[in-house]
């Protein structure tokens, strides 16, 4: 992207930030969204940050990679699995940091 | 105790708005206190992130100063890296700032007494802990009652966005100082991680997360990024699909 574009897409990003976090501060109780259309509202941000996450964690240089030499799929269920248990998010980013390096410099 | 205590002063409020207020914002700020050095590292981590992708120093704080959305900034980092469409960056942001539809939803309601700029304003600072703290102190049957709402909503939100701006200010200063092989890029990935692990509130949920990363990894190749709009379709539509199978098979037992 050239720099012009970075700065659109900022400005755009901010209107999205807008969009989401005001529109219905700004509507008050004026309108309600209809039940169905909430209920499946619910399920979308699990689904896009899963959507991010999981070919982060999964896909080496655009090829599918889950074996034991993955590092960031081991670490990645390292952390997740000691986020279960501690729900501490800062403990867990450190602890998924060390057990990525730790696998990368020796795999 | 506190809460008695602000009990008081929300009574005596209609006569004294200020010290009511005042009291609901120090009320508010005690209990986001214990989130904030999540926030800071959080912030921080984004912020490396953003510079380590190759944003510039300005355009970083930029996007950190404007935007005030993590999940958003860190999913739109490849996106921009891999030179995607900027629309495409516009709706992935729209999509994955969705659930802050749902916490306005719920909030928004509780400030519609108040003059359009204030809800603009009190909007802007709507974010995960808001909703996580607010409706605990403040629930529904409370809607027309505005005692100490302001101060309270603020008491979380002003902290919270001075934690997370502190944080990413570090963290965009700081990640010159990292070497790129340390891959600590990974970390936004962890923090992301970190959160969509608790949005994962049930099985409908849970099938919407599995049917979404399966599609997302399985439309990797889709130019724009557009494997991961359909992938949150498809997840969303698998999430509801599953509810609806629970809610008929419910009422077939009961």
């Amino acid at each position: 992207m050239s720099a012009l574009e970075v700065w659109l897409t900022i400005g755009l990003m901010t209107l999205a930030t807008l969009i989401t976090r005001t529109s219905l501060f700004l509507l008050g109780g004026a309108v309600r969204l209809p039940p169905r259309v909430q209920h499946a509202l619910r399920y979308a941000p699990a689904a896009a940050l899963a959507a991010i996450v999981v070919p982060d964690l999964v896909l080496t240089g655009g090829a599918l990679d889950v074996s034991l030499a993955n590092p960031k799929l081991l670490a990645g269920i390292g952390a997740a699995v000691f986020f279960l248990a501690t729900k501490r998010l800062l403990s867990t980013i450190v602890l998924g940091m060390a057990l990525f390096t730790a696998l990368r410099v020796m795999l | 105790m506190s809460s008695a205590d602000s009990m008081t002063d929300s009574a005596a409020g209609s006569s004294r708005p200020g010290i009511s207020e005042r009291h609901a914002f120090r009320e508010g700020m005690k209990i986001a206190a214990p989130t904030l050095p999540g926030i800071f590292a959080w912030g921080m981590v984004t912020g490396m992130a953003m510079v380590k992708s190759g944003l510039t120093i300005w355009q970083a704080l930029g996007m950190t100063f404007i935007v005030f959305a993590g999940s958003a900034q860190l999913a739109s980092l490849p996106l921009i890296a891999a030179d995607a469409s900027i629309w495409v960056v516009f709706l992935t942001a729209l999509v994955v700032n969705l659930r802050f539809v749902i916490f306005a939803a719920a909030i928004g309601p509780h400030f519609a007494h108040l003059p359009w700029y204030k809800r603009l304003w009190y909007g802007y600072f709507n974010a995960d802990i808001t909703i996580g703290l607010f409706p605990r102190r403040f629930p529904a049957e409370t809607l027309d009652k505005p005692e100490g709402k302001v101060g309270f909503f603020t008491g979380i939100g002003y902290p919270n966005w001075c934690a997370w701006q502190g944080g990413s200010v570090a963290g965009i200063l700081l990640a010159s100082q990292i070497p790129q092989s340390w891959g600590i890029g990974y970390a936004g990935t962890l923090a992301l991680l970190c959160i969509t692990i608790p949005l994962v509130i049930n099985k409908a949920a849970l099938a919407g997360v599995v049917v979404a990363s399966a599609v997302a990894v399985a439309a990797a190749g889709l130019p724009y990024r557009l494997g991961l709009l359909l992938a949150v379709i498809v997840g969303m539509a698998a999430a509801m699909a599953v509810d609806m199978i629970i809610d008929r098979t419910g009422r077939e037992s009961a």
